[in-house]
């Protein structure tokens, strides 16, 4: 762990990725339907990968 | 950030989660099941039906409404509705001088005017709506679980600040699971939070914007719709009442290409004392979420007016999907249940902070 503070970049970019993706795949399927469903809720999962990734590399 | 900051937003998020917390939980758990009514009701209220005379004519709307009414002598009509896979027309009555907010509901087959088996409306599904929509205590209750709601989005942003001083000098996701159980719930509260903010963020604002329909509804009366009914006085009663039939005809005339969805009879939140009111959805994704009514004066079956729903109608009608997550599939449905138990693991880790920190000052 580095004695500096980190840049509020650094302290969420990662969230406001996830943020963006999951508000494009919440409006995205209310705009489109069928296939586009599945890519939308794909974008939403988002929020369930990144976690379990954390849960899994990030565990210390 | 400097500490008298720190401190303001510590002061937020601390009370406007310890103010929601318990109606927050009672929501998520009550709000589980509910992702999945349909496909929990298909099971709960499976039964083989076929239609009386599956290639036969159809009965009248008139017909189908004398039948349901028939079954419930006192009631005047409120709503009716329309099944998609099967010849059934459900029709929601209520006793004018009983209370408020108690319907019957009939759904009838069209094919002979006899009662269908239905395919909504299982009691522990109602149960659970009910508790999550007011906590049966009417409008107060929704009123008061919006105000939570707004809690709950204050807590969130708040949140979100306070996350970065707690992870100035951690890499994102960082789960200290070797540390502390106070130290790893931090970690697990922090992720979880930030992670699904959007998410709860869009249901508990469409969570709030829902819990004011009846508001929104009755302003859309008062205003845009009052203009329409300045030619009558007294509601038009049961008796003088124009055919549905004919009714239907003519919005259907007056809006062409469009479905219909359901109709609204006159007294009703969605309608004038004055008017059927004939709702029509779109074709699109986005346009099945969005109503038009076409207003026909129910003693005389004419047409009023076609009267496109203001912007706050329409935000209503588009909450009501963003908040049920019920318009991508079965997949969007588990992501639903998905984050709404993280937020459960949210709100049960921030209790749980909050009690260890009161106990670590008291020792």
């Amino acid at each position: 762990m580095s004695r500096k503070d980190r840049s509020l970049w650094a302290i969420f970019g990662a969230p406001l990725w996830v943020f963006v993706l999951s508000l494009t795949g919440l409006i995205g399927a209310l705009l489109e339907d069928g296939a586009w469903d599945a890519v939308f809720s794909a974008f939403l999962a988002s929020t369930v990968i990144v976690t379990v990734w954390a849960l899994i590399r990030r565990r210390r | 950030m400097r500490t008298r900051t720190i401190r303001a937003w510590s002061w937020t998020h601390k009370w406007s989660s310890l103010v929601s917390t318990l109606f927050l939980l009672m929501l998520c758990v009550t709000g589980l099941p509910l992702v999945f009514t349909h496909e929990i009701e298909e099971v709960l209220l499976e039964q083989a039906w076929t239609p009386a005379a599956p290639d036969g004519p159809l009965l009248s709307l008139d017909e189908v409404l004398a039948a349901a009414l028939a079954r419930h002598p006192g009631e005047v009509p409120a709503f009716m509705s329309f099944d998609v896979d099967r010849p059934v027309v459900n029709v929601t009555s209520v006793n004018p001088n009983g209370p408020a907010g108690r319907y019957s509901f009939e759904p009838i087959d069209q094919t002979s005017g006899a009662v269908a088996p239905p395919v909504a409306g299982h009691p522990v599904m109602e149960f659970l709506l009910q508790l999550h929509t007011d906590m049966f205590l009417g409008l107060p209750g929704m009123l008061f679980l919006g105000l939570m709601g707004l809690m709950l989005i204050t807590a969130v942003v708040s949140g979100v600040v306070l996350y970065a001083p707690f992870m100035r000098r951690l890499p994102f996701g960082t789960v200290r699971a070797t540390k502390s159980a106070r130290t790893r719930w931090l970690d697990y509260h922090n992720l979880l939070g930030v992670i699904t903010a959007a998410w709860v963020l869009v249901v508990g604002a469409t969570g709030v914007i829902n819990t004011l329909a009846t508001p929104i509804l009755a302003y859309w009366k008062n205003t845009a719709l009052k203009e329409l009914t300045a030619a009558h006085e007294a509601p038009a009663s049961v008796g003088e009442r124009a055919s549905l039939d004919v009714a239907v005809e003519r919005a259907k005339q007056a809006l062409p290409g469009k479905t219909l969805q359901f109709i609204a009879f006159p007294g009703t939140d969605y309608s004038t004392d004055h008017h059927y009111a004939v709702f029509f959805h779109g074709d699109t994704p986005l346009t099945t979420h969005l109503t038009t009514p076409a207003l026909i004066d129910a003693r005389t079956g004419e047409l009023t007016a076609v009267a496109p729903t203001p912007w706050y109608v329409k935000a209503l009608s588009l909450s009501q999907p963003l908040h049920f997550g019920d318009y991508g599939g079965l997949g969007l449905k588990i992501l639903w249940a998905l984050l709404d138990l993280a937020t459960i693991v949210i709100l049960g880790s921030g209790l749980y902070l909050w009690l260890g920190k009161g106990r670590r000052k008291a020792s």
